[in-house]
């Protein structure tokens, strides 16, 4: 499939591609800061939100897919926006499901070092903003992890994506989507080999990252 | 620098109550007492680090420094981690060189081994000017000779800044070397305070004694 050049093909790894990668860099950047600022800072409401957050994790995608379809349909809220149906909104619903999963990381990793960090950072009277720097500069490591936690979770998602994108060839069709199609056809065949490219494409992107963090390690 | 009915409540357990106290300028005190006897929430209420009680007083503070027990490594340099604590150079490179870790300089802070981690952060603490010092245990983990160095470069730094200087200690010889004043923390309470040779060779107050008695001044 992939050296014939199989055009459906390469369309439906380039939207999966850009659907995970820019939902899952955006959950990072929105869901990082506040996981720091929540295990770094006493507040009130703060166990509260840590509760609210780990419902949130475990957010069924279908729920999610449901509720953006609702608020991107015709007759929803944001129906003038014609989202529905499009990249866009899957990445919107993605990023929906992921930014738990990431700020829920992040704090409890943070959680560990926090104290000794703020600790340490206070006494020296730095201001609030150089220690989130600071913090954001010793978690890099695990940064990297959670990014790829969260675009794992993104390429392997299906629930959310088929109900707000539609699953249309040549549009919104993901690898994801794609397998569920050939398989409720009987294209077992096809599906298998999705699978197996899927598989490969995460392969090449958790290599990538591992050398990476070896670089950041160092 | 002013405390007054200065007391901090974990889970409905007092463990610092100290009525009134007055921290004078250019005077080092060394904070003694045993394990839980309040010393390091002393330091961090003073530092802001923890919120006292609603009703503790704390005025006139100014600029604080904290040296926390646990002070940690940043991921970077040893000169980046120093000057962290000020942007001066040249005052680095002599704290650097005074604490015998000229030739660690451009190491990775988390290579160090625990003794060299204190020395880099004390020299951190002591980069810039401030009213008011608190060191928590900064020769813990030191060697003999470090800790000397170490304590005549906080003795200088109380001398040329005119500061308040907080040592918390476990070492009574410690105490004696370096301290003007002793306040003898027990279960939260200054059980007493004073003039550190006459507190730490004469006390008045039985629980000092007895601390003492165990320690050896």
């Amino acid at each position: 499939m992939v050296l014939s050049g199989d055009s459906q093909l390469f369309q439906i790894i380039g939207v999966t591609l850009r659907m995970s990668l820019t939902s899952s860099l955006a959950a990072l950047l929105i869901g990082v800061p506040p996981g720091i600022l929540v295990s770094m800072y006493n507040f009130k409401g703060k166990n509260a939100l840590i509760v609210l957050n780990r419902t949130l994790m475990g957010l069924p995608p279908v729920v999610c897919g449901l509720l953006c379809y609702m608020l991107f349909s015709g007759n929803g809220p944001l129906g003038y926006m014609k989202l529905l149906f499009t990249v866009k909104a899957m990445i919107i619903a993605q990023v929906i499901l992921i930014t738990p999963q990431i700020i829920g990381n992040t704090e409890s990793y943070m959680r560990l070092i926090c104290d000794d960090i703020r600790a340490t950072a206070l006494g020296l009277s730095l201001p609030k903003g150089k220690i989130l720097l600071l913090a954001l500069n010793e978690s890099k490591y695990q940064i990297i992890s959670t990014y790829l936690f969260g675009f794992s979770r993104g390429i392997a998602e299906v629930g959310a994506v088929s109900m707000v994108g539609g699953a249309i060839a040549f549009k919104t069709n993901v690898m994801t989507t794609a397998i569920m199609n050939y398989t409720n056809r009987g294209d077992f065949t096809m599906g298998v080999a999705l699978g197996m490219i899927l598989l490969a494409m995460s392969l090449i992107l958790n290599c990538s990252v591992y050398l990476i963090q070896g670089k950041v390690n160092k | 620098m002013k405390v007054e009915n200065l007391t901090k409540t974990y889970g409905g357990r007092r463990v610092l109550s100290i009525d009134n106290f007055n921290f004078e300028k250019g005077v080092i005190y060394a904070v003694l007492g045993a394990n839980g006897s309040g010393k390091s929430t002393l330091a961090k209420l003073l530092c802001s680090l923890e919120r006292a009680d609603e009703m503790s007083k704390i005025t006139d503070i100014g600029k604080v420094l904290y040296m926390p027990q646990k002070s940690y490594c940043f991921q970077m340099s040893v000169m980046k981690n120093i000057l962290l604590g000020g942007r001066d150079e040249k005052r680095a490179k002599m704290l650097i060189e005074r604490l015998g870790l000229t030739r660690l300089s451009a190491s990775a802070a988390a290579s160090l081994s625990g003794g060299e981690s204190a020395r880099m952060a004390l020299a951190r603490t002591l980069m810039s000017k401030c009213d008011m010092l608190i060191l928590d245990e900064p020769t813990a983990a030191m060697d003999i000779s470090s800790t000397s160095v170490s304590e005549e470069i906080i003795k200088e730094y109380a001398r040329e800044n005119g500061c308040c200087v907080l040592l918390i200690t476990h070492s009574v010889k410690q105490a004696l070397r370096v301290a003007d004043e002793v306040i003898f923390l027990y279960e939260g309470e200054i059980a007493e305070w004073g003039e550190a040779k006459s507190v730490l060779n004469d006390p008045k107050d039985g629980r000092t004694r007895r601390f003492l008695e165990f320690y050896g001044a």
